[in-house]
């Protein structure tokens, strides 16, 4: 089996492993829907197992169609483990990193003074708005910082 | 860092794609080298060495102003 082989045959086996995670949890929220009187409701967790199944099919379904064809099967194993590519991801990352640590801070910095009456106190609605940029703003640094790596390295 | 790669890719009639394939890059990064853009780790570095047949000093040309500019 080539390097190329082992590396899909891999990242196959990791994709059976988050489907199986994936049902084992759809399997536990349904127990815990049958069984049990929780203060949520129980069908986030099997919601959960379902999205979770569904990241390791598209996983297994994404490798398993590369490996009919050598030279595409080759082509994706090296576009993946390209080390210009790598670099890039990492520094990209460590921005997004940057990003969504000082976004964090913030919040966490305005909570405080917030609870000893210095700033205003927000509103549960506000948090989540702010709590949700806090997810979206970091990835499109992200995003951008390899769009502009891309075109300048 | 100043390179030869180009030059050496196409005496030889080879396509980025085909080098890359070989060398085991993507083809962006074969773009990036030629256009002196990205220097190659050394592992990388041998890889192209080799396909081509030469040193790696014949292949990528280091001077020591290329560190002061970095």
């Amino acid at each position: 089996m080539t390097n190329q082989q082992q590396y899909l045959a891999q990242r196959i086996r990791v994709g059976w492993g988050i489907l199986a995670a994936g049902l084992v949890i759809i399997m536990v929220g349904a127990a815990l829907q049958m069984f049990f009187t929780l203060p949520f409701n129980t069908r986030i967790v099997s919601g959960l197992g379902i999205f979770i199944a569904g990241v390791g099919i598209a996983q297994i379904v994404r490798y398993r169609a590369v490996l009919g064809s050598q030279q595409v099967a080759a082509r994706v194993v090296n576009e993946e483990r390209d080390e210009r590519g790598r670099i890039i991801r990492a520094r990209s990352g460590n921005r997004a990193f940057w990003v969504s640590l000082a976004m964090t801070y913030f919040l966490l910095m305005w909570l405080s003074f917030a609870s000893s009456g210095s700033l205003p106190e927000p509103s549960t609605d506000a948090i989540w708005f702010y709590l949700a940029a806090a997810v979206i703003v970091p990835f499109a640094a992200y995003i951008a910082s390899i769009v502009y790596e891309q075109k300048n390295s | 860092m100043e390179n030869r790669l180009e030059e050496y890719r196409t005496k030889r009639g080879f396509t980025q794609q085909t080098i890359a394939d070989l060398a085991g890059v993507s083809r962006q990064t074969i773009i990036s080298l030629e256009r002196g853009r990205y220097n190659p780790s050394i592992t990388l570095a041998i890889r192209l060495a080799r396909l081509f047949g030469v040193q790696v000093e014949e292949l990528f040309i280091y001077r020591e102003e290329d560190d002061q500019n970095d």
